[in-house]
């Protein structure tokens, strides 16, 4: 792949296509923003994500000569296909960027408590199905899933009222070091509580896959992904709706600003801190049931790869922002789809090699704002 | 027994000489590993099973010891040591397996390869501080597990790689007898210990834990970051590698799954659960940790058919030492220590008053 001249040439017009794409956007657009900074930083990294995704469909046509036109096609596909994946990665990182917004903390745990989730849920399906026959798969899933979710949510209360908030070492990697301590407890917990016996998880619908057309390339979806997109993108605007318009979401962008500041403006910081937490695990469970048909059973480590992948995504997206770490989620399965079909098996670590050099050079993620420290 | 010659205070003070000497107390510390091997050579039946938990205990010390200069004393968090314990179990299997390669060449390969890893790593830690640290450090982890799984040529993949009980020294091979590498391992973790209590108690020592309380003074001191933060990372690097050597020689197998995260987590919990500055602590626990569930939990049937209890303990050890006594449970021993000795000072005086009455 590398030695075929092709590839340099296209690294060379990737580079060209960066610089010209900046150059474009600092002329036209970046003028007109009275926030220089922060625009230069957005106009830098949309720069980057075309440029990023036009080097990978230049990729295709070194690698393969019979599809140079159909390399949209194939995105398009991919992009599709990595649908589920998508969905539960946004709900995980989502958990993840609201408790290190609230608790300046990295949780550790949010994997472990969203199989918890996912374990109550496989519960709840197996005595449906004993129960209630008549119920349907697709409301039995859904009601399986409102018990999970309930259960993570109660679950992240605890920890945060219970264990964090009692907990004499305050500092962040303190906090950070009990997620970690948690995720031990669980992993252990979990066999015990719930048994050797395998749970699965049915898929929400089994009716026949979905065909549409999109830019004119024929696509399908499984109605499962489908099921899955839709609850995504309904809890996310719900989320991000609250965060904008309610009280709460006032306080949690408080306390996100300056927790100190905030509790001392009569925001109730304990209660914004817990619910992040509930917030947290209930997205995290959702994730979990969502999840679980790929791998037929719930078992321990069914978010472990979830996990460091959406602590990949809050790092490439940035911490600071909500939206950031979405865009990166999408990134991110796509990337590993696509180059599961170019370089196979090793394709999580040419991933994360690649977000390791993004973070590099820009430490603060792809759309985050360097804060200055204070002495 | 009380001393009135000459000659008997002076043995006193001799013996007090030794005993206050820095070193004793790791000197005890390795007798008493040694003990199980000792009590197999003269007879006892000793299971080997117990034998094997107090290696793979002294191994995690080493290891331990390394990660607790990066966290104790230059305050960075990372999650990366499976993976470089893991390439030092690699490099002594590829090496002595494919090259042949003398033991103490692996050592100086593996020396060597830490280094240019703790480079690299330091240089990241550089750029990326906090918690983002663990997270990279992560995600290096899974780059190198992904390694192990894939890189078959190297490392025999998800089957894992053996050895044989065979090693090269001075170009001949030889059979490990795992005793001897028991005893080895005992003396390389004195030595270990040595070398560690003199980092921390060195100029550089202060200057790691000046760093670890705040860069900014740490600057105004004239503490070099780059030099010292790169220092802590190759240090570590250097101890895990080292002690992924001596786990591949002790146990000669070495598998993708035992360097995932979990290992890196239970290393911090020896650590966090010990006492993240002193180096009593760290062996307290990384006993705790490792020692406690592969010598005495797994004697028990009940322990053997659920290993997902020790697993539950280690987590809530973490907890609980958080929630409690943040700076380890050594520190707990030593509190109580001296609470027990002020209360017998007392009981002491009171005792006298009442034998001889009080002064006044």
């Amino acid at each position: 792949m590398f030695d075929t001249t092709g590839f340099w040439k296209d690294i060379f017009i990737f580079i060209l296509v960066l610089v010209v794409v900046y150059t474009l956007l600092k002329i036209f657009v970046l003028k007109y923003f009275k926030n220089k900074d922060r625009a230069k930083s957005i106009g830098l990294n949309i720069a980057l994500v075309i440029g990023i995704f036009y080097l990978f469909f230049r990729i295709f046509k070194v690698i393969d000569d019979n599809f140079p036109d159909f390399s949209t096609m194939f995105m398009m596909t991919n992009i599709v296909n990595q649908a589920l994946q998508v969905s539960v990665l946004a709900l995980a990182t989502t958990g993840i960027v609201l408790i290190f917004k609230t608790s300046a903390t990295t949780n550790f745990a949010q994997g472990m408590i969203a199989t918890f989730g996912a374990f109550v849920a496989a519960k709840l399906i197996q005595y449906f199905t004993l129960n209630y026959t008549d119920l349907s798969v697709t409301n039995m899933v859904f009601l399986a899933m409102i018990g999970g979710a309930i259960t993570a949510f109660l679950f992240g209360i605890f920890v945060d009222a219970v264990i964090i908030r009692n907990s004499k070492d305050k500092t962040p990697i303190g906090k950070q070091m009990i997620t970690m301590g948690l995720v031990l407890v669980l992993a252990g917990a979990m066999p015990l509580i719930f048994g050797k016996i395998l749970l699965p998880i049915p898929k929400m619908s089994y009716e026949p896959n979905i065909a549409f057309k999109l830019f004119g390339i024929d696509l399908f979806i499984t109605v499962h992904a489908y099921y899955a997109l839709i609850i995504t993108v309904v809890l996310l605007v719900v989320l991000f709706s609250m965060l904008r318009f309610t009280k709460w979401g006032l306080g949690v962008r408080a306390t996100a600003s300056n927790e100190l500041v905030a509790g001392m403006m009569g925001v109730n910081t304990k209660i914004i801190t817990s619910m992040s937490w509930a917030i947290a695990g209930l997205l995290g469970a959702v994730a979990a049931v969502m999840l679980t048909p790929n791998a037929t059973n719930v078992t321990v480590a069914l978010m472990t790869p979830t996990q460091v992948n959406a602590f990949m995504a809050a790092i490439l997206g940035s911490f600071s922002s909500f939206l950031g770490p979405l865009v990166a989620t999408v990134l991110i399965p796509v990337l590993t789809g696509l180059l599961s079909l170019i370089v196979p098996l090793w394709q999580n670590a040419v991933v994360y090699l690649f977000i390791l050099a993004i973070v590099l050079v820009k430490p603060m993620g792809l759309f985050g704002k360097k804060i200055a420290k204070k002495v | 027994m009380i001393c009135r010659t000459e000659v008997c205070k002076d043995r006193k003070a001799r013996i007090k000489q030794i005993t206050n000497h820095p070193y004793f107390g790791f000197f005890i510390i390795t007798f008493l590993m040694l003990i199980v091997q000792l009590l197999r050579a003269a007879g006892v039946p000793v299971s080997n099973t117990l034998v094997r938990a107090f290696g793979i205990t002294m191994i995690y010390i080493i290891v331990a010891l390394g990660f607790s200069i990066l966290l104790g004393y230059a305050g960075l968090a990372s999650l990366g040591t499976a993976g470089f314990v893991g390439i030092g179990t690699y490099i002594l299997g590829y090496f002595t397996k494919n090259l042949e390669a003398s033991v103490f060449i692996v050592i100086l390969v593996s020396i060597v390869g830490a280094i240019v890893i703790g480079l690299i790593v330091g240089f990241i830690s550089l750029r990326i501080e906090g918690m983002y640290l663990a997270i990279i450090t992560l995600g290096l982890s899974e780059i190198l597990n992904e390694v192990f799984k894939n890189a078959v040529s190297i490392t025999n993949g998800t089957n894992g790689l053996g050895l044989d009980s065979q090693l090269i020294l001075f170009k001949n091979l030889i059979f490990i007898d795992h005793n001897t590498i028991f005893i080895v391992t005992a003396i390389i973790m004195f030595f270990m210990m040595i070398l560690t209590l003199n980092l921390i108690k060195s100029p550089t020592g202060r200057a790691l834990l000046a760093m670890r309380n705040s860069t900014s003074a740490a600057q105004a001191m004239g503490v070099s970051i780059l030099k010292y933060r790169l220092m802590a990372f190759i240090v570590s690097t250097v101890y895990a590698m080292l002690g992924g050597v001596i786990y591949m020689s002790y146990i000669s197998f070495s598998i993708p799954t035992t360097w995932s995260l979990a290992f890196s987590l239970n290393i911090l919990a020896a650590v966090i659960v010990g006492g993240s500055q002193s180096i009593y602590g760290i062996v307290l626990g990384t006993f705790m940790i490792f020692g406690l569930n592969l010598g005495v939990f797994q004697q028990f049937d009940f322990f053997k058919n659920n290993p997902a209890i020790s697993v539950m303990f280690n987590g809530l050890l973490i907890i609980l030492v958080i929630m409690f006594y943040p700076g380890g449970l050594i520190r707990l021993v030593t509190t109580t220590y001296y609470k027990l000795k002020k209360a017998l000072a007392k009981l002491k005086t009171k005792w006298r008053e009442y034998r001889y009455g009080s002064d006044n």
